[in-house]
């Protein structure tokens, strides 16, 4: 008896799978489910993509507009 | 002093969560470099030390929350949603399978699914998040740190670590997906 996964669960073992942190069987489930499934395979894929582009991003562009004052202190604390 | 500038603006975010405006957040954020420095020699290398530094941060703003009276629920940094599916409900059958294939938009040109704008939504869409969604991702998928490192530095639980993660990436996978859709149209 092999594991079954509806996609709506899939979805929400993304991130377990991508860590490859879930157990060896639902692991396996979600390979054989995504080789046979269009729209999860799409879906798996955006994820990809967009963890790869948030990865591109820097610390200023996810950093809400307030700095320096401390970094500037501390440049004198520390010589 | 190069670890102190790039820690720094995550520390500042980190201890912002627990207390109540920028500058005490600021002050919590040098009290735990003086803790740091002074601990340095009793630091082992069980952790990384960038994991060391944020357990020390969130400790002494946790510390400086509770005097302040701010105590804040655990659901109110970590977002209210987070036993609630990801996905529209109405896109499945009642089996759980696709009732009509999502909006693919893997296939649309280049300059357009990874241009500046695109960027822009996705860093618009982590500042909207609850703050320890937006931290976990900003820590993860950002600075790109462990599942592990995240987990310690931030006092999480794995599942919670992992949770929160997957909730952030959702929205801004679905953030980039609306923005993409209304280029598109």
């Amino acid at each position: 008896m092999t594991t079954q996964i509806a996609c709506r669960d899939l979805l929400e073992l993304i991130t377990g799978y991508l860590d490859g942190a879930l157990p060896a069987d639902v692991h396996a489930a979600i390979e054989e489910h995504v080789a046979g499934c269009d729209g999860c395979t799409a879906v798996l894929e955006e994820f990809r993509i967009t963890i790869a582009m948030t990865g591109t991003l820097t610390e200023e562009q996810i950093t809400p507009a307030q700095r320096d004052t401390m970094l500037g202190a501390f440049r004198d604390w520390a010589g | 002093m190069e670890l102190v500038e790039r820690l720094t603006p995550s520390m500042r975010r980190v201890a912002r969560m627990f207390v109540s405006t920028d500058a005490v957040a600021d002050e919590v954020v040098q009290e735990a470099w003086v803790g740091v420095l002074r601990g340095i020699d009793a630091f082992e290398r069980r952790s990384s030390l960038r994991t060391w530094i944020f357990r020390i941060l969130v400790n002494t703003a946790k510390t400086r929350g509770q005097r302040e009276a701010r105590s804040i629920p655990f659901a109110t940094l970590a977002g209210d949603d987070l036993d609630e599916p990801t996905w529209d409900p109405t896109a499945f059958d009642t089996d759980g399978s696709w009732s009509s294939l999502p909006f693919d938009w893997r296939g649309l040109p280049e300059d357009r699914l990874t241009g500046k704008e695109t960027l822009a939504v996705i860093g618009r869409a982590i500042e909207d998040l609850p703050p320890m969604q937006a931290e976990v991702i900003r820590m993860r998928d950002v600075l790109g740190w462990s599942s592990e490192e995240v987990r310690n530095a931030l006092a999480l639980t794995d599942t919670n670590q992992r949770v929160l993660l997957h909730r952030a990436r959702a929205k801004v996978r679905a953030a980039v997906e609306a923005h993409l859709r209304s280029v598109s149209a």
